[in-house]
């Protein structure tokens, strides 16, 4: 069964903390309907990927229940708080791990108290699903080594889980479009895209989801991360095609600038439930022109075999 | 003895040094480990203690801010600090006094100089482990006041460019070193650096295991000699024309800019750095060097 609703949010915190300034209001306007269309497709869990919830060993799922603190952005310190709740479905989370280790890709799942939530997941979970009834979350993290088809094999698994577990499952891909930022001080009244040639890829973007071809979009993705600088090389949309079942449209509801990057809130078209092959019992759902049995990538990690495109997410901690 | 900056330190930030450590602000423990590195960082306390400094400044690639260069200036921080990579290793309590003051005439400074900065005001705020594991390990009782600096760098895009950065953090230097000298601070720069970067994707099993620590790859391992090679005989205007070819081919941590800055704060003396010690972290790269500008090292020695 694909997933119920699928959608595209920015990681940005502006839309929540300056929603009233001008170059923000329709983002902000988009995130708030959203919200509803979120809570009519009446999802048990909702599966989401950050592109800043930064890994470098393992992947890693969040399995602690419950999230909740006090945030504060690493730029935008200035304009306030982020309070959090966030609630996490452990049992889909736990399944996410086995099924991943189980997939060949060692898993791991995250369960520490004050562990740093990333201001994608926070802001969205603010804007999203602050109802009484808040939706259970599975999250994982975006492990830098991973490229764009393990990110939709590991949605996949994830939708595939949550089928298992009887649950109606909605995907979140949260996460930026260009990114190049504004290098010197502007008045957040007058955010624009910084650059034409961005906010051209951008819309090239939009047009190619809105269309559904998931091979033009897959095709697209790369040459799109390097030339518009596409935030963490857009494994959120990557996540999206598979945690979504697969898509055949989408809506563009609103685009802006997030301080000269580029923002959107889209919603997706899943493809029609008879689409889809059943998947078996723990078998990862693998949607119509997914690359089926592509390898786990982790050419990365052995000498001499980094990719030449790996370069710009190849330095990571310790 | 004078003011202004009196010294740099490349200060390494992995969490497993401080994990190796077991002090009381952490709650994870170890069985000991990178003892190299621990040791290291020993002697280069006692060197700290010797050069009487007023601050610690320390830029830290893990407070990554895309958005400008900004300044811890809090008066007083306290609170947890997971490390988002590491957090079976780094659940550290931390209890920071800043240099406000300091921090503040570094904001004004980089500001004048062109660059986009601010000051973070915000008492919420959760401070990085790179900031926090540098300061540590030279400074574990903290009571000197310090002054954190985030990296403009996101590490895992294309942009800014190498050069581009560089750049950036070369007039940032110079606008911390002005706001030290203005206000007639004795300060001590630190670089929380590796160099070569490239690590292992999975953890050993436990963490602790030191027989399975090494250098990720010999390129990088001889890249890093290279490096502390030149710096150690002083030679800093080589050091900065290889780094570009450095940056390509060891892909070091210094690609974040901490060791340009702190080389700029310093104003790129060519002053032999001593090596405290030098070894891995998870495949990683760690040298603990000092670049005394007071000679009260070479005194010392
Ligand atoms: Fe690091």
């Amino acid at each position: 069964m694909p997933a119920v609703s699928a959608f595209l949010v920015p990681g940005s915190p502006l839309p929540l903390l300056r929603g009233d300034e001008p170059p923000y209001r329709p983002l902000r306007r988009a995130l708030d309907e959203v919200a509803g269309r979120l809570a009519d497709s009446r999802p048990d869990v909702l599966l989401v990927y950050s592109t800043r919830w930064i890994a470098v060993l393992d992947a890693l799922w969040q399995t602690r229940p419950r999230l909740d603190g006090v945030h504060v952005d690493e730029v935008w310190h200035d304009l306030g708080d982020l309070p959090h709740d966030l609630r996490v479905d452990t049992d889909l989370a736990h399944a996410c791990v086995a099924a991943t280790n189980a997939m060949g890709l060692r898993a791991k799942g995250v369960d520490f108290e004050a562990f740093p939530v990333d201001t994608g997941a926070v802001v969205a979970n603010a804007l999203l699903n602050a109802g009484e009834r808040p939706i259970p979350l599975v999250i994982a993290a975006n492990n830098i080594y991973h490229d764009g088809p393990t990110t939709e094999r590991l949605g996949a698994l994830a939708l595939s889980q949550a089928e298992h577990q009887g649950k109606r499952a909605a995907a979140l891909a949260i996460g930026g479009l260009s990114t190049e930022f504004h290098r010197a001080e502007i008045d957040l009244s007058d955010d624009h895209i910084s650059d034409p040639a961005k906010d051209e890829l951008n819309r090239r973007l939009f047009d190619l989801l809105a269309g559904g071809d998931t091979d033009a979009i897959r095709a697209f993705l790369p040459e799109f991360s390097d030339r518009a600088r596409g935030d963490q090389h857009m494994k959120h949309l990557w996540w999206l095609l598979g945690a979504s079942g697969g898509v055949q449209g989408a809506t563009l509801q609103a685009y802006g600038p997030d301080y000269g990057s580029g923002a959107a809130v889209m919603e997706f078209t899943t493809v029609s439930e008879q689409a889809v092959e059943t998947p078996r019992p723990g078998a990862t759902a693998v949607a119509p022109g997914a690359n089926r049995g592509a390898p786990v990538w982790q050419a990365a990690m052995r000498p001499g075999r980094r990719r030449a495109a790996a370069r710009s997410w190849s330095r990571p901690s310790p | 003895m004078p003011d202004g900056v009196i010294a740099g330190f490349l200060a390494p930030h992995a969490p497993h040094f401080l994990y190796g450590e077991n002090p009381p602000q952490n709650e994870a423990r170890s069985r000991g480990g990178w003892e190299v590195i621990r040791w290291a960082y020993e002697a280069a306390r006692a060197d700290l203690e010797r050069l009487r400094p007023d601050v610690l400044v320390v830029h830290s690639p893990h407070w990554i801010t895309p958005v400008g260069h900004h300044v811890l200036a809090v008066p007083h921080l306290r609170g947890k600090s997971v490390d988002p990579i590491f957090p079976n290793l780094f659940r550290y309590h931390y209890d920071i006094t800043v240099d406000a003051q300091l921090a503040e005439a570094i904001v004004e400074e980089a500001g004048a100089h062109g660059l986009l900065a601010r000051a973070m005001r915000n008492p919420a705020f959760r401070v990085d482990y790179g900031t926090i594991v540098t300061l540590h390990m030279l400074r574990p009782d903290w009571d000197l006041p310090v002054v954190g600096l985030s990296s403009h760098s996101w590490p895992y895009w294309d942009g800014p460019t190498p050069d581009e950065e560089i750049r950036e953090v070369d007039v940032l230097g110079k606008a911390t070193r002005a706001a030290i000298e203005r206000l007639g601070r004795r300060a001590v720069v630190l670089a929380s650096n590796s160099l070569s970067h490239r690590h292992f994707s999975e953890e050993p099993d436990p963490p602790d295991d030191m027989s399975q620590e090494h250098h990720y790859n010999d390129l990088g391992y001889r890249w890093d000699v290279r490096m502390i090679e030149l710096l150690r005989a002083g030679r800093t205007r080589e050091v900065f024309e290889l780094m570009p070819e450095f940056t390509r081919e060891a892909l070091p941590e210094t690609k974040s800019g901490s060791v340009t800055w702190m080389f700029s704060a310093m104003d790129y003396p060519e002053v032999p750095g001593k090596l405290y010690g030098y070894g891995a972290a998870i495949g990683t790269g760690n040298a603990v060097m000092g670049f005394d500008l007071t000679d009260s090292i070479v005194a010392g020695r």
